[in-house]
């Protein structure tokens, strides 16, 4: 069998991201199903750039996924845009 | 800021059974560290009544070192001072002090004043340095024993040590292990060992030694209190904090030229500055997953640099672990955590802050805690100054 590229997940760990729910998705080792985990190249990165961001439709956490910024991020919305994630 | 830095601390034993130490140790610093008095007083007898003369000793000599009078007559008035033992009839209690100044060039000038104590020791490196001292018989009246005071004035360069000690120290051991006790030679000769083996070994590790050293040949019951105080003086280890980006973008490459200029331990805090100096210095800047806390963002790792944290919330979170004197053991393993070990082992700390506002602090929904950089800034050093007697300087960039 073919093996699946890890889909690349970067958590913003800046300061407005942080305060405003990114440390509950740090804990990712707990909440995520470990299929999942194994499915993920899972990141941290300091401030990608969303908070700055006037456009920016959705308010922080952030988290970047296979290249595509989400914002509002918690840990059930991260369960599930992960799932989708490695099986598309 | 300077390039002298004088390590003094001092380690202590109480005699067995005893809660209260006859032996006293008082350190005092004035004008940003460029004279430092210490003095270790040793009060007849043991227990309460000892710590009572040697205390009151202790704070004389200490107070009059810093005043202009002619010491000879401060050592009298001392005396004179002491209240007399309802037992032995008589008031008694030994003292050294040093009084250290910085000079201009890289050397500590020492005035000693010795009393009835073990003689203080001087190393140069390992190598042991003898030197004369002054005798002063003070002929006072109602004296019950002849008085002589030793003085002597020298200095210390960089790498130069002075131990003091009490006779606990030298005594140790006598009737046990050693007939004559440990002795002067053997003190020095266990301190140069010591030193031989750790030659940068700090004030407050080398007391540790020998005090731990005589409570051994004591048999760990030490029969008197056992106290060593050391002065090092040494090359000042610095550490540099970089938080926030400049107010001008084309100051980047300035802060930067800073950073890698520095000589000693750089730390940079916030997310913002680390990325301007990951990109210029063209490295890698890296988050450490396994080192946060719920209240203090992940650390980062660049080659180069010691330590890399998110800004505001860690920083403020340092302020008050120092402002509360919180021991970094007692701390979770975090950014917060590391960076007080570095605060630590540091005697100079320099900061560099950048002027430019963050627009996502702008954010009325961020915790009003999060101050502003400089008044988090002004807490840091005041705290590291008042609580840790580090020498801290800034500069806005
Ligand atoms: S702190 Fe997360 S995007 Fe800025």
């Amino acid at each position: 069998m073919e093996k699946k590229e890890k889909v690349s997940v970067k958590i913003c760990v800046g300061t407005a991201c942080f305060v405003q729910g990114g440390a509950d998705l740090l804990l990712y080792q707990d909440f995520l199903d470990p299929v999942v985990l194994a499915g993920c190249d899972i990141q941290g990165v300091s401030c990608i750039g969303g908070c700055k961001d006037d456009a920016m439709q959705v308010r922080p956490p952030y988290v970047e996924i296979a290249g595509q910024v989400f914002g509002e991020m918690t840990q059930e919305k991260l369960c599930k845009l992960l799932q989708e994630a490695i099986h598309a | 800021m300077n390039d002298v830095f004088i390590d003094v601390d001092y380690a202590q034993i109480y005699k067995h059974g005893q809660k209260i130490g006859g032996d006293v140790f008082l350190l005092s610093r004035q004008d940003a560290s460029a004279q430092i008095v210490c003095t270790l007083s040793d009060g007849l007898g043991s227990g309460v009544k000892a710590n009572v003369l040697a205390s009151l000793t202790a704070r004389m000599a200490h107070k009059l070192s810093f005043s202009p009078m002619d010491l000879t007559h401060s050592a009298k008035i001392i005396m004179n001072t002491l209240p007399v033992c309802k037992e032995r009839k008589i008031s008694y209690a030994t003292f050294t002090i040093a009084d250290l100044r910085r000079s201009n060039e890289d050397e500590v000038l020492v005035n000693l004043v010795e009393y009835d104590n073990p003689s203080a020791l001087m190393f140069q490196g390992s190598i042991p340095i003898q030197w004369e001292r002054d005798k002063i018989d003070l002929r006072r009246d109602g004296a019950f024993k002849q008085e002589v005071l030793g003085h002597s004035q020298f200095k210390l360069s960089i790498g130069s040590r002075l131990l003091i000690f009490s006779d606990g120290v030298t005594q140790a051991g006598m009737g046990k292990s050693l007939p004559l006790g440990w002795r002067l030679e053997g003190v020095r000769s266990f301190a140069q060992k010591v030193i031989e083996r750790d030659p940068d070994i700090s004030s407050h590790d080398l007391a540790r030694e020998v005090v731990s050293r005589a409570h051994t040949l004591d048999r760990l019951t030490a029969k008197d209190d056992i106290t060593c105080m050391v002065v090092y003086v040494r090359k000042p280890r610095r550490t540099l904090v970089v938080t926030g980006p400049p107010f001008k973008q084309e100051q980047d490459s300035l802060l930067v030229d800073k950073i890698q200029s520095f000589e000693g331990k750089r730390i940079v805090s916030g997310g913002t500055t680390a990325q301007i100096v990951s990109r210029i210095m063209n490295r890698q800047l890296k988050v450490d997953m396994s080192c946060w806390s719920p209240q203090v963002p992940p650390c980062s790792k660049m080659e180069g640099l010691e330590l890399v944290t998110e800004g505001m919330l860690t920083l403020s979170k340092v302020a008050t672990a120092l402002e509360q004197k919180r021991p970094a053991y007692t701390l979770p393993n975090d950014a917060v955590k590391k960076f007080i070990q570095i605060m630590q082992e540091s005697d100079q700390v320099h900061f560099i802050v950048g002027t430019k506002i963050n627009e996502a602090h702008q954010d009325p929904s961020i915790p009003v805690e999060i101050g502003i950089r400089r008044t988090l800034i002004g807490r840091l050093q005041r705290a590291l100054e008042d609580n840790y007697l580090k020498e801290t300087s800034l500069e806005y960039i």
